[in-house]
């Protein structure tokens, strides 16, 4: 994986985590969990940037410490590393819901979804970054 | 096979890494919790992403 330069895995995750984003979006229009406030041109530029943000936090992640995961391929370590992302900072904000319950307010299936799409990014992400090592 | 490595690239595979990782968690910690404080208007701008990710909101 280090073969492909960290500037590689930047690209793979800003690409992974654009594209993550518009399914995001997509995927929250079929199931309806939460019913969108903002414009579709707003959400797809905020989908975009915050997908493009989290895709490249992802691949930080998983270039810095993909190397100690006892994992031979890409995929399941990629979907533990964005996977495990979600999971700690979904952790935290519950912290923050039980410190300040008026503010954060749980919803098990927008969580449940949000589960399942960070699981998704893991394989986008590796997808892209096999693509990227391929082409090398 | 010795391999020597140049300072260009430590400073793309050992401290870019580290600068982007602290870049990309205040936006994501930003982005994730609505955090104004932080980013003016994040709260608003990633309203509706933050509902569909599961990450609780008001």
């Amino acid at each position: 994986m280090r073969s492909s330069g960290f500037t590689g895995f930047l690209g793979s995750g800003v690409l992974a985590g654009v594209v993550w984003g518009w399914i995001a979006m997509a995927l929250n229009s079929l199931t309806g969990a939460f019913p969108y406030e903002a414009s579709l041109a707003s959400n797809l530029a905020g989908f975009s940037f915050a997908g493009a943000v989290f895709g490249v936090m992802a691949s930080c992640f998983l270039f810095v410490f993909g190397r100690f995961m006892p994992f031979k391929g890409v995929l399941p370590k990629a979907v533990i590393t964005s996977g495990g992302l979600w999971f700690f900072l979904w952790g935290f904000s519950m912290i923050l819901a039980f410190l300040d319950s008026g503010r954060y307010h749980f919803a098990a299936s927008q969580a449940m979804q949000g589960l399942a799409l960070s699981l998704l990014m893991g394989a986008i992400l590796s997808m892209v970054v096999r693509k990227g090592c391929d082409a090398q | 096979m010795e391999r020597v490595f140049t300072q260009r690239e430590f400073l793309v595979n050992t401290v870019l890494p580290a600068v982007v990782l602290v870049a990309t968690a205040f936006a994501v910690v930003a982005i994730f919790y609505g955090t104004d404080s932080i980013l003016r208007g994040a709260h608003d701008a990633f309203h509706d992403f933050r509902h569909a990710i599961g990450m609780p909101c008001h």
